[in-house]
């Protein structure tokens, strides 16, 4: 037994009681002291979660979704003559080939400050084999062209690659399969956009005609739409009543100060098409952007907290929401910062040409935009995410900062110091009464 | 660490049951704590009462940056020290000069009712220098490191593993039998 053994024994052994009475005093005592500072109580800022606590209101509001769920299914089945969404969705799956048209109008403010005004025009095919492939055209308003992109997206070797005619330049990005599958949604994919519409709430917009053709429609403004990713949003959806296929496809967006219209159309199905239209062609003098492919992050939690960590790093606090926008404008802020990290960042890039030194630049801060991808990949598999970069700073340790459903009965937590928890829904719902109104 | 987490949460929305199970759950602890430092119960009661008074004030402002035990035994401790600091200036008698009757005699308002070897051991300790003795009841008593011990007292880690080995040395030979049963 060491020296110092047998008085910490001694320490550990010898004890006190409390006398009752004179307990209960000292504690009315604390009780009286709490009072007279909590004069205005907080609000409890989790409504719906003690709402949800509460077995009355818990029938009541189940009895209501009952009832919403059953007014939904005579909408879409109690005609006899309506199309299910989700019957669009499959007939979409049984074609292989299609191509369609895709002309978008951006306008407003980019995150950079700088006015936007340009529209695209795309031409896109799809393969269920062979992938995707895009000629993008963006021209400025008085109808110049700006620039002319060929994408590729290659399922088979999961990768994206991107020619650039005028720099001649090209690049390619290695994705896994839900970056691949975000992309498709991004690339208003009208089957991805039906698989989106039915995950959100959407409404029957009845019959109508559009170019002799009669047509079905269907209308989201779910903010749950693409994951949040999007910001504020109204897609439509016009399916053809006899093919059950989509004819037109429409899509407003409003990110930040940027709004964007695309619209989807001349579809045509079944396209008779060689393997070799999906195979890019890069000429001998045309260079790459990087000697090696980018890498996108994994969509995970560990590259959610790398990019929260360095976000921390960089900005000494985080994104305040994860939709593109958000993320974008912080990244860029972060490109030009002043904090020393940014600084030291863009020294040891410093030298580089400038599309190496972008590339480099991006590569580096990649890990922020996999929160967003992180976030959107919980919505998608209905994990119930909850993000409050808003709220919590790097210094709140005891604060949640971002949440999501592990099992049925626990949730996964990300503090705001990063260190994470599995914890039950009722520890959540007690954690999250601590946010900051 | 979860379930402190969560009586934070709850105290700082103002439950009074949150606010119970702080109080239940580390009463004993700090009064034993202020006993062996004052070597003397009246006084501990005091301190005690008045650093979960303040404690329970404190809803609105508290912000934890370690456990919520470490900060309720730092606040004993460093009420202590201003409670020796406020008797000294006063001109009164310092606390270990106070007989073993007065220390431990009880009243109507008794609150803390000692065991034997608690009594023996803050015997002990009263007679030892207070800078020694602090440093041997957070290391004993908080499980404190030396190195946490020297910023709290202000002092080099050499200083206080001194304190620490001096103090030992002495407590050990006034425990005598006690130590070595």
């Amino acid at each position: 037994m060491k020296p110092a053994d047998d008085v910490r024994k001694l320490f550990k052994d010898a004890g006190l009681r409390v006398e009752s009475k004179a307990d209960e005093r000292v504690f009315e005592d604390m009780v009286q002291a709490q009072h007279r500072v909590d004069e205005n109580p907080k609000r409890v800022p989790d409504a719906w979660r003690r709402t949800m606590r509460n077995p009355i209101t818990k029938v009541a509001i189940a009895a209501g979704i009952v009832i919403a769920c059953t007014v939904g299914l005579f909408l879409w089945t109690g005609t006899g003559s309506g199309i299910a969404l989700a019957d669009v969705l499959t007939r979409i799956q049984q074609v292989s080939v299609y191509m369609y048209q895709m002309s978008m109008t951006v306008s407003g403010q980019a995150t950079t400050g700088t006015a936007v005004d340009q529209n695209v025009h795309a031409t896109i095919l799809l393969s269920e084999d062979c992938g995707m492939k895009m000629n993008m055209e963006m021209t400025d308003p008085n109808g110049t062209t700006v620039t002319y992109h060929e994408q590729y997206v290659l399922p088979q070797k999961k990768i994206l690659i991107t020619i650039m005619p005028e720099h001649k330049k090209y690049m390619q990005i290695e994705l896994d399969d839900t970056q691949f599958a975000n992309l498709q949604k991004q690339n208003n994919d009208p089957g991805a956009m039906v698989k989106q519409i039915l995950d959100c709430e959407y409404e029957n917009l009845g019959r109508s005609t559009l170019g002799g053709i009669a047509v079905e429609g269907f209308r989201t403004t779910d903010p749950a739409y693409l994951g949040g990713m999007m910001g504020e949003i109204d897609a439509t959806i016009w399916v053809d009543v006899k093919t059950q296929l989509p004819v037109r496809t429409e899509m407003e967006m409003q990110m930040g100060e940027m709004h964007v219209h695309g619209v989807v159309h001349d579809f045509e199905w079944d396209v008779s098409v060689d393997a070799d239209e999906f195979e890019p062609v890069i000429p001998e003098d045309y260079t790459a952007l990087s000697s090696v492919p980018f890498k996108v992050p994994a969509t995970s939690e560990e590259t959610a907290l790398k990019g929260l960590r360095l976000a921390a790093d960089l900005t000494g606090r985080y994104p305040e929401k994860l939709d593109i926008m958000t993320l974008t404008s912080y990244t860029g802020k972060i490109i030009m910062g002043d904090t020393p990290v940014a600084k030291r960042i863009r020294k040891e890039h410093t030298g580089l040409a400038r599309e190496k030194y972008i590339a480099k630049i991006t590569e580096t801060i990649m890990p922020i935009q996999g929160i967003g991808t992180f976030y959107t990949l919980l919505t998608a598999e209905k994990k119930d995410p909850a993000y409050y970069g808003k709220l919590v700073c790097p210094e709140d340790k005891e604060l949640v900062l971002m949440r999501w459903k592990a099992s049925d009965t626990e949730y996964r937590v990300i503090f705001g110091d990063l260190h994470t928890e599995t914890v039950t829904a009722e520890t959540l719902a007690i954690l999250e009464t601590a946010l900051p109104q | 660490m979860m379930e402190d987490k969560l009586l934070i949460i709850g105290f700082k929305q103002g439950r009074r049951e949150a606010l119970r199970e702080i109080y239940d759950k580390y009463k004993v602890e700090m009064l034993k704590l202020a006993v062996v430092l004052l070597g003397e119960v009246n006084t501990a009661e005091d301190v005690v009462h008045d650093v979960f008074v303040k404690f329970a004030r404190s809803a609105d402002r508290l912000k934890l940056t370690g456990s919520l035990r470490c900060y309720l035994a730092t606040s004993v401790v460093n009420r202590v020290r201003n409670c020796r600091r406020d008797r000294l200036r006063r001109g009164e008698t310092g606390l270990e000069t106070v007989d073993r009757f007065a220390a431990y005699s009880r009243g109507p308002q008794q609150w803390a009712i000692l065991d034997e070897q608690l009594t023996r051991l803050s015997d002990a300790l009263r007679q030892l220098p207070y800078e020694q003795r602090e440093v041997i009841c957070c290391h004993m008593e908080l499980d404190m490191a030396f190195r946490e011990i020297a910023a709290l007292q202000g002092a080099s880690l050499n200083t206080i593993k001194g304190r620490y080995r001096y103090g030992l040395e002495k407590l050990r030979s006034l425990l005598n039998g006690e130590v070595t049963k």
